[in-house]
């Protein structure tokens, strides 16, 4: 239901490489614009899911190697669950991996100028970088400049073309949850460099 | 009788001035919030969990519920008007709803839809009342394996049935079950997939991965493909926002029939009201196509007033089988469910002995929930249209810092803020691959459930795995999943050979 498109893309049977290849492909195909060229990994992004299922799945191996358990613990113990768990989402990833090799997302030519399903990285890194920057900064910053910081970054990244009045605007929200959030209901925010004024 | 007795009182504990006021609350939120495009209820309900500390029990809980019903009148307001509906549940009554707009008819329409879950939702309540004391005594009697055999039904039921694909359904599910396995093990006091990082001893917070999922990863979405969709027109509302007689006449058993395919589904769990609202779409098509002068594809009256009941319908005994059984069928459902949590409530059985004073009020501030949404959406549909007069930047920086707020306020702990954010990054990438998310979600509220009861089961059989499916209770859940697998792979493949929507 997410995404409609995704789904009429029944193409052609593939010759499919060996797992393996694909798994290595995978980490570069996450950096690469999706749709560009004519290579392997075009349309092939969707290995990022069972990627991240099979490394989920070995977290969850190292995890139970690793764990002390102590010596007279009966039959399932804390480490029965999670190998089931273990064994499925390898089974699943491998699955995902051959549906994605099997069907690649195409690009429909006519639609190519709308882009109606390839990301925009720009904006995704405005965010991200926006909330790495208030997550790491909260502390030091306090909320109302790391609140505001926030604002202001996606506000940018999501296509404000007024950063000045942006930051008005970013400074008067945050205080206003100040205000409201930690005056009013007694959250703890931290004041940061304001708090000394 | 004693039901209505405890209603009654339940009235008096939801009549009070504070609470009427958060029932508003709740509505005006949930409401705006699905008005908005492209966001749905879950979202609310999500920004909303972590002000649970802030509130008491009965407070929340009846905020949550005027949210969860308001996400779903706003969502089917905007899909008629516009054209895209902000969830799952309210695609089917876009079809004819907004054909019904683009003929001149959208008050009309808006006044179907909001009678149609009106009516779904009073049903729904009614039934639950009278229904949810007994379900929660049948589920008194529940042992471990039954548990499992529940947590499993649940689990199989909304990765396979709700999601395009079973494949990434289920991946997405042992996700979630996966991040519900880290922390300290309550069976045997081990540490579990922490890296001795004492953040996580007890286990990731539900709220951080409710919030990163549901909230912050939604929001990644929408702006990775801001730029890139076309901007969806949206209809103009004039007219009569009340219906004639003779298209009451016209749409009355589609609303009856809508409610009553609606109902049943809120106990079984399929993913909440998606298949319901499908199913009384085509069986409407089906009786309309007898007819001598079929309307569906000119915007039909009936296609529009089924889904809508049976939507509603649905999100009510989906209410009662969380009370009673703590049963979630859908992600916002799986939410709630968090916040029982977060009170240190366990809903079922225990939930109506133990905490009268907290369920009975809730029950009846679904009556009263309805009747506020029914004022807010009759005539004043139009009104908030003019809510996407909000610059989309600020509404979703506005989002944004929310999300942060609410994880930071909760937790106190950067940590949290940066686990917020990479599973926002995997949210993010679940949906623009088309891996469903309420799998997750259900996977994470029911994961510690299902091994704490697969554990004690076979603890307790000395390994002999034939308990699982020992006792009627389990043969009956395990059968009704069987025969709800063969049906969705049986109308799977008929739609593959027939499309005409």
């Amino acid at each position: 239901m997410n995404s409609p498109s995704t789904e009429t893309t029944s193409g052609p049977p593939w010759d499919t490489p060996p797992a393996s290849s694909a798994e290595s492909a995978a980490g570069q195909g996450r950096a690469s614009e999706p749709g560009r060229g004519q290579g392997f990994l075009p349309g092939r992004s969707g290995l990022v899911i069972p990627l991240v299922l099979a490394g989920i799945s070995t977290y969850l191996v190292y995890g139970m190697v690793t764990m002390t358990v102590p010596e007279n613990t009966d039959f399932p113990g804390p480490r029965f669950y999670p190998m089931l768990l273990a064994i499925v989402g390898y089974v699943l990833a491998a699955l995902l991996v051959l549906d994605v090799l099997r069907h690649p997302e195409k690009r429909d030519a006519e639609d190519a100028a709308s882009y109606t399903f390839h990301s925009d990285w720009k904006a995704v890194a405005w965010l991200v970088g926006g909330f790495l920057l208030f997550a790491l900064g909260i502390e030091f910053l306090g909320w109302i400049i790391a609140g505001a910081l926030l604002f202001w970054c996606v506000a940018r990244g999501v296509g404000s073309k007024r950063p000045v009045f942006d930051l008005s605007l970013a400074l008067v929200f945050s205080s206003l949850i100040y205000l409201g959030f930690a005056v009013g209901l007694g959250l703890n925010l931290p004041s940061g460099l304001l708090g000394g004024l | 009788m004693e039901s209505l007795n405890l209603l009654a009182e339940g009235f008096q504990g939801a009549l009070t001035p504070m609470n009427l006021l958060w029932v508003l609350v709740g509505c005006l939120l949930g409401t705006a919030v699905g008005v908005l495009p492209g966001l749905g209820s879950s979202m609310a309900v999500a920004l909303l969990l972590p002000m649970t500390f802030a509130l008491d029990p009965t407070a929340a809980f009846i905020m949550f519920a005027g949210v969860y019903f308001g996400g779903l009148f706003g969502d089917s307001t905007m899909g008629i008007l516009m054209n895209t509906p902000g969830q799952g549940s309210a695609i089917a009554s876009t079809f004819e709803g907004h054909k019904m707009a683009l003929a001149g008819r959208a008050p009309q329409a808006l006044a179907t839809a909001a009678i149609g879950a009106f009516i779904g939702g009073m049903t729904a309540s009614l039934l639950v009342v009278f229904l949810a004391p007994r379900l929660a005594e049948l589920s008194a009697m529940f042992g471990p394996q039954e548990y499992f055999a529940l947590a499993l039904f649940a689990f199989v039921a909304t990765s396979s049935v709700v999601a395009d694909s079973a494949v990434k359904g289920l991946a997405s599910l042992v996700i979630g079950l996966a991040i519900a396995t880290v922390g300290i093990d309550a069976m045997s006091g081990v540490e579990r997939f922490t890296l001795g990082a004492p953040q996580i001893f007890d286990g990731i917070s539900l709220i951080t991965v409710t919030v990163a999922i549901l909230a912050l990863g939604e929001v990644l979405h929408v702006a990775s493909r801001l730029k890139r969709e076309r901007n969806p027109r949206q209809v103009n509302v004039k007219g009569r926002p009340f219906l004639k007689r003779h298209e009451l006449k016209e749409a009355a058993p589609a609303w009856a029939r809508g409610t009553a395919i609606g109902l049943p589904f809120g106990v079984i769990p399929v993913g909440g009201s998606e298949v319901p609202t499908f199913m009384a779409y085509d069986l409407e098509r089906r009786l309309d196509r007898r007819r001598k002068d079929p309307q569906f594809g000119k915007g039909a009256i009936r296609g529009l007033a089924a889904p809508e009941a049976a939507g509603n319908a649905t999100t009510g005994t989906a209410m009662g089988a969380l009370l009673a059984l703590g049963l979630p069928v859908s992600s916002t459902a799986a939410i709630m469910l968090a916040a029982f949590q977060q009170y240190g409530l366990q809903p079922g059985p225990l939930l109506f002995e133990r905490s009268t004073d907290l369920v009975w009020p809730l029950l009846a501030s679904f009556f009263v929930a309805m009747v506020v949404l029914l004022i807010l959406n009759l005539p004043f549909a139009p009104l908030w249209a003019k809510l996407l007069l909000i610059p989309k930047p600020y509404l979703y920086a506005g989002i944004t810092v929310f999300c942060g707020l609410g994880v930071y306020a909760t937790s106190g702990r950067i940590f949290d803020l940066i686990l917020l954010l990479a599973l926002a990054l995997l949210g993010f990438a679940m949906r623009r691959y088309g891996v469903p998310l309420a799998p997750l979600m259900i996977g994470m509220v029911l994961g510690p459930l299902a091994e704490s009861s697969l554990r004690d089961a076979l603890l307790s059989s000395g390994g002999d795995w034939s308990i699982l499916v020992s006792g009627p209770i389990p043969l009956v859940l395990y059968g009704v999943l069987l025969l709800i697998l063969a049906i969705t792979v049986r109308s799977k493949v008929v739609n593959r050979t027939r499309r005409d929507v």
